[in-house]
């Protein structure tokens, strides 16, 4: 659906993407993940045709956007860091504008503004000027926006930044539902976010692609697990890594005299966690915690950062 | 462009904005009418006219000010610029809908040659040059105004500019009669009051309307190309 190919983009001697690539396949929710200036808002600019690229190319539903502008503008919807608003209109007349801009037609219009201001809530604020709103039924009327004229593709971008954290749940609660129909390439610099919402992520630093991993893959693994048990080093380590559901044990550093913090890395077969209940019972070794290790993104983003870094 | 024509004409309405400009020019306009035909016994009205067009060095940046310039502080643009329409179609929408304002504050003039008509005696052919000339330079600085608009940041700079460059404009005459030479055609050429003259004698003249429908397209032809160009150049704000 989305497709960037070695995407560069310069201001003089910045570079603010470097031979960015990836494609997003239809109806995949992707996050965009990104420091601030890490390249997130260019490249979402340039995809809806509002910056032209320095090199390299993108196209939406198979159109290229510099060369084919309005046939790939018709399949996106998008939302701006700062939401376009027009504070003197009321809700309604601005989201019939945005209708016709998007070219909706005349004869379905009233039907499909109904449909989009009930998808986002608004239908109570419909008479309202944008002007009066609070800032989270702004954000909600610039995701209606992007929404007008039924676009196959949402580019939205940090969408619940400035949002108190129950309007940013409500946000993120909403993009959710729209998941389903819509791809959604959607940047924020809140990880968990990410998490949340997302398929995939695309985590960017410096303007450049440094990570692309999907989601829902990792999810489905073993996570490795951190126990915390009361019970000499020495004794310990030999009796885990005899489990046969446990690939590898090792110490963390931090741990108390008399007590011992280990990663277990799990083998493909098997269930560690009763073996180390039957293994830790036998022994009379009290196990003090026990937690799966998120592998999260903030840890990922770390390590990609960091690598960049050195 | 028909969205975009829309929108500004909305705006326009329910924003000061056009009703600043219809105010100030009617008030004015009502002044010049009122000593110079009421109080003189006059049914002249191509010196009215005439000094109805040096309304618009002041007037037409309040309409054209926000059009492009607004919208880039308020980072409505990208809303466009992300949607199906073009930018000629953005540009067009926008200066239609700055010319209906120009056309609606003309039209309410009218009530001038009515009066003269009915109480006097109204020369109609040469009032109706002048009043299309009025038109056509209100028209041409607007198109000027717009274009001075695409490269302001704030909707204050482009009012400010805008008059700033309307008055060399108007004042080219004045310069051009200082200078020589090369410098002298070439004022002499951008003037368009000068373009104006012919109008306000009540002559229809082919050459001045050509030269404002030029100058009027291409000061829309090169906003076009400022906005185009600046999706290369511009760095995120």
């Amino acid at each position: 659906m989305i497709a960037f190919q070695a995407v560069s983009k310069r201001y003089g001697a910045h570079r603010a993407l470097r031979e960015v690539s990836f494609s997003v396949p239809r109806g995949q929710a992707v996050g965009l993940l990104g420091q601030n200036g890490a390249g997130k808002s260019t490249a979402m600019n340039i995809l809806c045709g509002c910056l032209a690229p320095s090199a390299g190319s993108v196209t939406v539903g198979g159109y290229d956007v510099t060369m084919a502008p309005r046939q790939a503008k018709r399949l996106i919807g998008y939302l701006p860091e700062q939401a376009p608003m027009y504070d003197e209109m009321t809700v309604r007349e601005y989201l019939k504008f945005a209708c016709r801009l998007r070219q909706v037609e005349k004869r379905g219009m009233d039907a499909h503004l109904k449909e989009v201001m009930e998808k986002t809530g608004l239908a109570d604020v419909a008479g309202r000027k944008i002007g009066n709103l609070s800032k989270g039924y702004r954000q909600r009327v610039g995701v209606a926006q992007a929404l007008c004229g039924t676009p196959d593709a949402l580019i939205l971008d940090e969408p619940t930044s400035g949002l108190d954290p129950r309007q940013s749940s409500e946000m993120r609660a909403l993009i959710r539902a729209l998941a389903g129909e819509h791809t959604i390439l959607f940047s924020s610099h809140i990880l968990s976010e990410v998490q949340q919402i997302c398929d995939r992520v695309i985590i960017l630093h410096q303007g450049r692609v440094v990570c692309d991993r999907d989601l829902r893959e990792s999810a489905g693994e073993k996570k490795p697990l951190r126990a915390l048990i009361a019970c000499g080093e020495q004794a310990l380590l030999p009796a885990l890594r005899s489990l046969k559901s446990v690939k590898a044990a090792e110490t963390e550093r931090g741990s108390e005299p008399g007590l011992t913090q280990v990663v277990l890395t799990p083998a493909a077969e098997g269930e560690p966690e009763r073996e180390l209940f039957a293994l830790l019972s036998r022994n009379g070794w009290p196990l003090l915690r026990l937690t799966p290790v998120e592998d999260s993104l903030e840890e990922i983003f770390l390590r990609v950062t960091e690598r960049e870094q050195d | 462009m028909g969205a975009v024509y829309r929108r500004e004409m909305q705006s326009y309405f329910f924003t000061p904005a056009a009703y600043v400009f219809l105010g100030v020019f009617l008030t004015l306009g009502g002044i010049f009418f009122g000593v110079g035909n009421l109080a003189a016994r006059s049914g002249n009205l191509l010196m009215l006219l005439a000094q109805l067009s040096y309304l618009w060095v002041l007037l037409t940046p309040v309409l054209t000010m926000r059009l492009i310039a607004g919208e880039r502080r308020s980072g409505t643009d990208r809303m466009l610029y992300a949607s199906p329409c073009t930018l000629t179609g953005m540009v067009l929408g926008k200066y239609l809908a700055a010319c209906t304002v120009i056309l609606l504050t003309v039209a309410l003039t009218g009530v001038y040659p009515l009066l003269v008509a009915v109480y006097g005696k109204l020369y109609f052919g040469e009032t109706a040059a002048a009043y299309l000339g009025l038109l056509l330079q209100g028209c041409a600085f607007a198109a000027m105004d717009l274009l001075l608009s695409c490269f302001a940041r704030s909707q204050m700079t482009a009012a400010l500019v805008g008059v700033g460059v309307n008055l060399v404009m108007w004042l080219a005459d004045v310069l051009a009669d200082a200078s020589a030479g090369l410098v002298r055609s070439a004022l002499n050429f951008l003037s368009l009051y000068r373009r104006f003259a012919p109008f306000v004698r009540g002559q229809l003249s082919l050459s001045s309307l050509l030269y404002y429908v030029l100058f009027i397209f291409i000061m829309l032809f090169l906003s076009v190309r400022v906005l185009d160009a600046r999706r290369w150049s511009e760095a995120q704000s």
